[in-house]
């Protein structure tokens, strides 16, 4: 890491409803090193309070930063501006598709949430039985070493790799055409709880809802949303995994008859 | 008549539990915060749920009350913490030297402690420095720090608070000594606009001067940042502390799928900018590896500074600041309907919610008791409704 700082342009999506978006365009000094978020967070401290974006975490846990930069849905919080800004020079940062935008770069998340809990998904899941965890599909830094736990220490866990962030579901062509479809993050959830549950109700419930109206069978199978994950979640990945199993249910059924 | 109501300016880890604690005692709570849920000081911890093992020599009183707290949150909000426990570890004879030290502070404190074989800590933890001559497990654990905040607001909610993010309060509004309200903008609709409260909680965190200025008044608190070097790889379920006085670099915190070294300690007047100093991340970097030799393999995802609200009481090394919080009820400056609470970590956020709660349930002759150790927060996804 150099010391050397920076002025770098942004040009921020900048909207409020009822009124015409508009790009307003910024410039800013920072750090090498800095990620977008740092800009906005600059941009905010220095220059216009009035600029709506989320952020909490800063380091990519809690998918509050999801938004499009270059028209790339990314997390604001681990792009680097001097990589933005080779791409794409003034960077352009807008909010993702397919949620109401309160303003400026802020997306209304309720409806997303509310599909998420649908899906039964619980954030703490039991940890991988060896070191190191990685999710972002940057190849293994190192060679996985076993984890040995006591008996009396009982297992590891650790919150889901799944963020809830919103990119899946900006990305993904089927939501865009469809109010009623679960998404891609929703079907996801889903298809990891009932790899996690042991209640065979539940299990049902689930593949049922799967099954049903705003289920898998609405995904055009564009697999936009695994590639734009920036925790590998895969969500198209186990969209194909339930309808693997429903039809599988299906056929076991038939020869039941 | 209906009843009182309160404005609680900051949605950080403090003002949430507040709201909380409030609502829970049938006051009527609007929260005011001028970006997003946990977008400032709280947003960006270490994600350490502590169980009072840092603090056990050096700061007895935030030990004991992290170790309570600690406990009180595996109830309200079990769902949403790894508890992994996390180790002490000794790498050196000064490390070794203070063992005995460390014990006798769990043991004070309350704190569950037991020393486990070094082999043992080793096969729990294989990225863990092979060369360590001890190890002490206590219940330590981590939290997201958005979720812990979004479940006590959502809980609010549905206690009846109202939340306003993205609302700035731009003063606060007297009628001869008495704070009456806050003058807020609301940057969603551009609009300024008056909001009357009986009182107002002031847990702005390190930006609690700044507000308590706007009433021409100081409050000890002093805004100290740490950095924290977030790795793009997970070496450790467990968080890894160095078995020694709390240091620079000495803490290794696991979280989904990364692993976050801090931290240290220096004083800045703006809380809203604060530069990273390369040096520090290279320091984190350098002692991080110490407790963890990978991490010297592994990238590293995101670095972070943000300041801590210390409340001082008059000692010129930031670390030997206590990490306790403190409540200021400004009658005593002279002020009335205006409550300041600050300091504290978030692990002891429900406390220090606790203790403004009563502060204000004192002023408004509330007699709602707190109610808050033993009622579960509701799901961090129902805030947003």
């Amino acid at each position: 890491m150099t010391e050397e700082a920076a002025s770098i342009d942004l040009e921020v999506l900048r909207y409020r409803p009822g009124e015409q978006a508009r790009l307003e365009n910024f410039s800013v000094v920072v750090a090498a090193g800095a990620k977008v978020l740092d800009a906005l967070d600059t941009i905010w401290a220095t220059q216009d309070h009035s600029l709506m974006f989320r952020r909490a975490c800063h380091h990519s846990s809690c998918g509050a930063c999801a938004m499009r930069i270059n028209g790339r849905e990314r997390l604001a919080c681990i792009t680097a501006m001097a990589d933005a800004a080779q791409e794409h020079h003034p960077i352009r940062v807008e909010p993702l598709h397919n949620l109401p935008v309160v303003g400026d770069l802020v997306v209304d998340v309720a409806g997303f949430f509310a599909r998420m809990t649908a899906s039964d998904l619980v954030i703490t899941r039991t940890a991988e039985p060896e070191l190191p965890v990685s999710v972002d599909r940057l190849p293994p830094p190192l060679r996985l070493r076993q984890v040995v736990v006591a008996e009396d220490l009982g297992r590891f866990t650790r919150f889901e790799s799944c963020i809830e962030c919103g990119i899946c579901v900006s990305v993904c062509p089927s939501m865009a055409a469809d109010d009623g479809f679960l998404g891609p993050a929703a079907l996801a959830g889903i298809h990891r709880t009932r790899e996690a549950t042991r209640d065979p109700m539940e299990s049902a419930h689930l593949l049922a809802l799967a099954d049903g109206d705003g289920g898998v069978w609405r995904c055009h199978s564009s697999f936009e949303c695994t590639a734009s994950c920036p925790q590998a979640v895969d969500p198209a990945g186990r969209i194909m995994s339930l309808r693997g199993q429903i039809v599988s249910r299906r056929w076991g059924r038939l020869w039941r008859r | 008549m209906s009843a009182p109501h309160v404005v609680v300016i900051g949605a950080g880890s403090t003002g949430s539990a507040t709201a909380h604690d409030l609502a829970l005692r049938g006051l009527r709570v609007t929260v005011v915060e001028r970006g997003e849920v946990a977008s400032g000081t709280s947003g960006r911890n270490h994600c350490l749920l502590h169980s009072g093992g840092r603090y056990c020599v050096t700061d007895q009183e935030s030990a004991r009350e992290c170790i309570a707290e600690a406990r009180i949150l595996d109830r309200i909000m079990p769902d949403i913490l790894e508890r992994n426990g996390g180790l002490f570890v000794a790498l050196n004879e000064p490390d070794l030297a203070f063992k005995d030290r460390f014990m006798e502070g769990c043991e004070v404190c309350g704190i569950p402690a037991r020393e486990i074989p070094i082999q043992t800590a080793l096969k729990m933890e294989p990225f863990l420095n092979p060369a360590a001559l001890a190890a002490v497990e206590v219940p330590d654990g981590v939290f997201e720090p958005f979720h812990f905040c979004l479940a006590f607001l959502a809980t609010a909610k549905a206690n009846g608070a109202v939340v306003r993010t993205y609302t700035e309060v731009m003063e606060l509004v007297t009628e001869g000594r008495t704070v009456t309200g806050v003058r807020v903008r609301d940057y969603r609709s551009g609009v300024s606009a008056t909001i009357g409260a009986d009182i107002v909680v002031n847990a702005a965190g390190p930006w609690a001067g700044k507000i308590a200025a706007m009433a021409a008044l100081a409050v000890p608190v002093t805004p100290t940042p740490g950095v924290m070097v977030t790795m793009d790889c997970r070496l450790n379920n467990m968080v890894l502390n160095r078995l020694n006085r709390p240091s620079d670099g000495d803490i290794i915190v696991p979280q989904r799928a990364t692993s976050i070294i801090g931290t240290t300690s220096w004083v800045v007047e703006d809380p809203d900018r604060i530069p990273i100093p390369p040096q520090h991340v290279a320091q984190m970097l350098a002692s991080g590896q110490e407790l963890v030799p990978a991490v010297g393999q592994v990238r590293v995802r995101a670095t972070v500074a943000v300041a801590r609200p210390l409340v001082t009481k008059a000692k010129a090394d930031s670390r030997d600041v206590s990490r306790t919080f403190e409540c200021f009820d400004h009658s005593a400056d002279g002020l009335e309907g205006l409550v300041t609470i600050s300091g504290g970590k978030t692990t002891s956020s429900r406390a220090m919610a606790q203790r403004a709660a009563d502060v204000v349930c004192s002023k408004l002759a509330v007699p709602a008791p707190c109610t808050t150790q033993a009622t579960p927060l509701v799901s961090y996804r129902s805030f947003y409704r």
